[in-house]
């Protein structure tokens, strides 16, 4: 199924024609617990031909610069605009998933996107769910695309 | 409010047959300020004909008296099987309400379940979506049940 190289093309797709910042995957993490030390997250469910969970996780620098970019303003905290932002990669890449699982007649929804944010907060993954984390590099830094998924 | 009843309802219906514990509803709220304190979240997806996300959030110390009951074992700190049990809470509440929200059984389907825990953090909707949230207690502790839905599309 090739989770991590779906999940690399779409996001560097997503970067490159839609908020033109320049990403680099680099390679994925380690299963298990991952202190991912981010201050704001966006997650969205997909269902269908499996069931799964995608986030995108940064530093508040990271953040502030990928909404940014992506808004085309300076930004100087995580609000609502950052939030949103977040809301729609998240969106953006569950969608380049779907397309891509489709070519494969695996068929996918999406549900809608929820923001994380905060000083400190852990995003757990199920003891029993296969998961993905691959990091991505900017010039402020890392973020890091999360999938959570079972093939059941 | 729209669906308050069902979540009251479904919400009730697995914490007394799963969990073994009596839960009692408030009034449904609008949530002021959405800081969420030494608190863990489990949330799910609902995908298809009608898209939403189901949260359920609770403090630490609830969080730990329910996983205690449920799993019949002793918790005493946020651990793997807490969030495993909040969880899998989120995953059973998000299929009551799917139940409630297709009949028919085809039209939506369940994501797979997250949990989120920490000192402070902030649990946002953002797709242009009904938000109803529900507040139960139980025991002298209290969490929240949370629907939001876009059945624009």
């Amino acid at each position: 199924m090739e989770f991590a190289k779906k999940i690399v093309e779409t996001t560097e797709e997503i970067f490159n024609t839609m908020i033109f910042m320049e990403v680099s995957a680099e390679a994925p993490l380690e299963q298990g617990k991952q202190a991912l030390g981010c201050h704001v997250s966006a997650m969205i469910g997909l269902s269908g031909g499996f069931s799964a969970m995608l986030g995108i996780h940064c530093p508040e620098t990271v953040g502030l610069a990928i909404s940014g970019a992506m808004l085309g303003m300076e930004i100087e905290e995580i609000d609502a605009d950052v939030k949103d932002a977040l809301g729609e990669i998240a969106n953006m890449v569950a969608g380049g998933l779907k397309e891509r699982f489709s070519a494969e007649d695996i068929d996918l929804e999406l549900a809608i996107p929820t923001a994380i944010s905060g000083k400190s907060y852990t995003i757990a993954s199920s003891t029993r769910s296969n998961r993905v984390i691959i990091p991505f590099s900017v010039d402020q830094g890392q973020f890091f695309i999360e999938m959570k998924y079972n093939l059941n | 409010m729209k669906y308050a009843q069902d979540i009251a309802d479904a919400t009730q219906e697995i914490f007394s047959s799963m969990v073994m514990l009596e839960v009692t509803p408030g009034e449904p709220l609008k949530r002021a300020d959405n800081k969420l304190v030494d608190s863990i979240s489990g949330i799910i997806g609902l995908a298809g004909t009608i898209k939403g996300m189901l949260a359920i959030h609770l403090p630490n110390q609830a969080a730990l008296a329910i996983t205690t009951a449920f799993l019949g074992m002793d918790v005493d700190e946020i651990d793997e099987d807490v969030c495993d049990a909040i969880g899998e809470l989120a995953n059973m509440l998000g299929g009551s309400m799917k139940t409630i929200l297709d009949p028919g059984g085809s039209n939506v389907q369940l994501s797979m379940p997250s949990a989120i825990h920490g000192e402070e953090y902030a649990v946002d909707c953002l797709a242009d979506a009904e938000l109803v949230t529900v507040p139960f207690s139980f025991n002298g502790q209290t969490f929240m049940v949370e629907l939001q839905i876009s059945e624009t599309n």
